[in-house]
């Protein structure tokens, strides 16, 4: 199995959309952070609620993180590296296990540096503009953990997308347009049938409650956490008997 | 060493393979042949764990493939030459995968050596040629150093100095004891390579025997040329023979040149020729295939 998951961290790290991944976090981020503490009154800059916002910034890991996830899964698909993949590990399963890890591993790692570059545009930037710091205060630790912890979810909710899909547009295009559009408008019908309450239960509102920022109609953070992996298991249930019960051709 | 029984499968409307069976002895080279679309490729992937079969099954060294421990150092195989990362080099392809079965990378060097691809390493495979793509496939069958070895069309897309090429590795790596497995549906690419030959066609088998045995087989006309044809004709005819004539003083019949010596001298007839027209294996080929194939 580590051999397994050296060989999918491997995989990911010899293609060049390795670092565009690495570009686009380190570059969102700091550009992000930037202009909140440029737009942002002096005063302003010292309360928590501001630099609480600072480190939700790194919320971006979270879609790359389910990027990853997707590509991970429907990449080998897409160039046929499935069969070479299938003839050196013939337990289908175990192949999607080890993804599943290395696709958490490396959006944890995405997260930690997005976090990275919140600390160091931030920090010198408040420090300069003598603005009290929070960012490594107990309130804001526990929020950042626990995004830390939702970017490993969103990464495993990709892979499981990506073997239950298979294409790799399709799952791409799909996972986008539900979690921007299809989920609100399930949210609108279940408002017209007065069953509003289960709204918080649907797989990326349960995601949204598992990454600790919190909102009125979600769930809280652990059921948060518990629905997500739920949903988790779930697709990734069907993706594993999908996969195995294809032919490779 | 490798045994296919009862093999069925189908896709949709397409019966790819239907009831095929046959085996590949320990240390030979067989030839698996046929005509494009008449299962070669389907037969390969049931061997090899990927498609499931309908019906039947196969075994690799006594057991099915996906039971196996570390089946990369016990099969290796090449199914497709494109089924690699474009963007990802020759070398860390290799890599990748060599990780996944333990194999140190010290082994990588090793067979790209082995497979002349060393220089072309670094690069990414979406500048390669089908040949270099065909070698790197190679190279991946011999990571694991395996005793059997699965090659589908490993020479499509080559030169002529790459088939030589290739026909000279697997003649080295059949002569180190291991077994190949090795599709064409040219009979000419392995015609000078292969002990054996399994041939089939619409997914079911025609023949499978040594190339000698095929060759002994093909039914070869006798030619016959005298002075006297039209009387040695009717003689023979008379002895059950068909005569198929070339021109007035020679014709082809199927009975061997002893039954024919033997008339034409009981009858006192002048013969000019007598001689055995072999057919080549490439007829043979061609006429066990139903002649569809297009190469």
């Amino acid at each position: 199995m580590t051999a397994l998951v050296r060989s999918e961290l491997l995989k990911v790290r010899t293609i060049r959309s390795w670092w565009a991944y690495l570009i686009v976090i380190v570059a969102f981020t700091g550009l992000a952070v930037a202009a909140q503490i440029g737009s942002t009154d002096g005063g302003d800059r010292g309360t928590v609620d501001f630099q609480s916002d600072l480190v939700e910034t790194a919320g971006i890991a979270l879609l790359l993180a389910i990027i990853l996830g997707i590509t991970i899964m429907t990449t080998e698909f897409r160039f046929g590296t499935v069969t070479p993949t299938f003839l050196v590990a013939p337990a289908r399963e175990l192949v999607i296990a080890a993804k599943a890890i290395a696709a958490a591993v490396l959006a944890i790692g995405f997260a930690l540096l997005s976090l990275l570059v919140v600390a160091v545009v931030a920090l010198p930037w408040l420090a300069s503009v003598g603005a009290e710091t929070h960012l490594l205060d107990g309130e804001i630790g526990t929020g950042a953990a626990q995004q830390i912890l939702s970017v490993g979810l969103w990464a495993l909710m990709g892979v499981a997308i990506g073997a239950v899909v298979q294409s790799q547009v399709a799952a791409l295009v799909g996972t986008l347009v539900w979690i921007f559009l299809g989920e609100t408008l399930l949210i609108g019908l279940f408002g017209l049938l007065d069953i509003d309450g289960a709204a918080a239960y649907l797989p990326f509102q349960a995601l949204d409650a598992a990454d600790g920022s919190g909102g009125g109609e979600l769930l809280s953070y652990w059921p948060g956490v518990a629905v997500s992996l739920g949903w988790i298991a779930l697709l990734g249930a069907v993706g594993v008997a999908r996969t195995r019960r294809r032919d490779i051709t | 060493m490798i045994e296919v029984a009862s093999l069925s499968k189908r896709f949709g409307k397409t019966q790819a393979v239907s009831d095929l069976s046959f085996r590949v002895e320990p240390g030979t080279i067989t030839g698996f042949l046929g005509p494009n679309g008449a299962g070669k490729s389907t037969t390969l992937r049931s061997v090899l764990g990927l498609v499931h079969p309908d019906a039947g099954g196969a075994t690799v060294l006594g057991v099915p493939y996906r039971e196996l421990d570390r089946p990369l150092h016990r099969v290796g195989a090449v199914l497709e030459a494109s089924e690699v990362h474009p963007g990802r080099s020759g070398r860390n392809h290799l890599r990748v995968l060599a990780a996944a079965a333990g194999i140190p990378r010290s082994r990588v060097e090793e067979v790209l050596a082995l497979v002349e691809l060393s220089t072309a390493a670094k690069r990414r495979v979406k500048g390669y040629s089908l040949g270099m793509r065909q070698r790197l496939g190679l190279a991946t069958a011999l990571l694991g150093d395996p005793e059997v070895l699965v090659l589908d069309e490993p020479a499509n897309g080559l030169d002529p100095a790459g088939v030589r090429w290739l026909r000279d590795l697997l003649r080295s790596l059949a002569a180190e004891g291991r077994t190949i497995l090795v599709s064409s549906h040219v009979l000419a690419e392995v015609a000078q390579t292969v002990d054996r030959v399994v041939i089939i066609h619409r997914g079911a088998l025609v023949q499978q025997a040594s190339i000698a045995e095929v060759l002994a087989g093909a039914q070869g006309a006798t030619r016959v040329r005298s002075p006297d044809a039209q009387r040695l004709r009717e003689l023979i005819a008379a002895q059950g023979g068909t005569v198929t004539d070339v021109d007035d003083r020679t014709f082809a019949t199927d009975l061997p040149p002893e039954r024919i010596g033997k008339v034409a001298a009981a009858n006192g007839i002048v013969l000019h020729e007598l001689t055995v027209e072999r057919a080549t294996l490439e007829e043979v080929f061609l006429e066990l295939t139903g002649g569809e194939t297009t190469q």
